[in-house]
């Protein structure tokens, strides 16, 4: 486990320093995931190690942003002043981004299937 | 000799460290799993919505302030960016499974990002939600470590953008079956991608409960979500004029 934790953290620390130096606009973390992503591409497998903190991480991935949803405390009065706006616009959106991405490639495939 | 200590001494010195915070957050997030287990896996008993509603609680009742809380709640928090990078792994294993698929879900997958930044941000504007509110509508569809990068980086709050994934991916976990079998979208495959796509993880365990190519699919609309959102919100955040307009 600690091998792939090592990895893990040395790829964060690599997209960190991509991000502050290169790319401000895009999250270090985020950089450490494609520069981790291109590393597997090119050695065409996943080490055991890494796939285990990986898959250890994703199971509970929820934990690991209950701190920051709790502070929806700090905002209740602006939720509550906005109610109606929020919760359109979240069902809203939700509906139609299934929708359109669902008809896209329901559209694309049939076309693609009788060509 | 030392005397018993009075119950408020014991209280000032547990809630100075970050041990309570910890306790507490990892205990809510066990009862919210526990239940969540319990229900079938019900999106509806959202393990992340019942810590947060535990933790909510406890706070109140402690009066204990938010910042506090997170101050020793930071070390939980401090792993989010971690997770992010071990996301690599499962995107990797997608993409090895689904080469030959890729021009379709590329395209759905554009298709779904812009509709679901272009509609939430539109509706929520247009029913007069003020900047915060709307700028936290912008990557929640995004999976919420990723979003949370991304929504900070651009001056929104992580905190509402998180609020909102994970409300964006309740609804779309319990809301997508209706929509897709209203528009005769009947392939698991495609079912699967547009659940990724809304609703990432939430939206994907729902996904693999109900099929597993369904959720081999949401699992790497998720990831690819991540990673296009990631790189291309903050590009797009400065040309849409929208975005002028709101501060």
């Amino acid at each position: 486990m600690i091998p792939g934790l090592v990895q893990i953290l040395l790829w964060q620390g690599a997209g960190e320093l991509v991000s502050h130096f290169l790319l401000p606009a895009i999250p270090g973390p985020v950089l450490g995931l494609v520069l981790l992503l291109l590393f597997l591409i090119l050695r065409g497998s996943v080490p055991e190690t890494l796939a285990f903190v990986s898959d250890a991480f994703s199971q509970h991935l929820g934990l690991l942003f209950v701190p920051a949803a709790t502070g929806v405390i700090l905002f209740l009065p602006q939720l509550r002043e906005h109610a109606w706006a929020v919760v359109s616009a979240l069902l809203a959106s939700v509906v139609l981004t299934v929708g359109a991405t669902g008809l896209v490639l329901k559209g694309l495939s049939r076309k693609a299937s009788r060509d | 000799m030392t005397r018993p200590l009075p119950i408020h001494e014991i209280w000032v010195y547990l809630s100075g460290s970050p041990l309570l915070a910890l306790i507490l957050t990892l205990t809510a997030y066990q009862v919210g799993f526990f239940l969540y287990v319990r229900s079938n896996r019900h999106p509806l008993a959202n393990p992340v919505a019942i810590a947060v509603l535990i933790v909510a609680v406890c706070l109140e009742l402690l009066d204990m302030p938010y910042a506090k809380y997170f101050e020793g709640a930071q070390f939980v928090h401090f792993l989010l960016g971690t997770a992010t990078v071990s996301l690599a792994v499962p995107i990797y294993r997608g993409l090895r499974e689904l080469s030959g698929r890729m021009v379709p879900l590329l395209l759905a997958l554009v298709t779904g990002g812009l509709v679901s930044i272009a509609s939430a941000v539109g509706i929520a504007r247009s029913l007069g939600a003020d900047h915060a509110i709307v700028g936290a509508m912008v990557s929640k569809s995004v999976t919420a470590p990723i979003a949370m990068g991304v929504a900070e980086r651009l001056g929104y709050s992580p905190t509402l953008t998180a609020v909102f994934a994970v409300i964006t991916g309740i609804l779309g976990a319990v809301l997508a079956r209706f929509v897709l079998d209203g528009l005769g979208v009947t392939a698991w495959w495609q079912r699967g991608f547009a659940i990724g796509v809304a609703a990432h993880g939430i939206g994907t365990s729902r996904a693999f409960s109900v099929h597993p190519e369904a959720g081999t699919y949401a699992s790497l609309a998720m990831g690819l979500h991540g990673v296009l959102g990631a790189v291309a919100i903050p590009l797009l955040a400065g040309y849409i004029p929208s975005f002028e307009r709101m501060v």
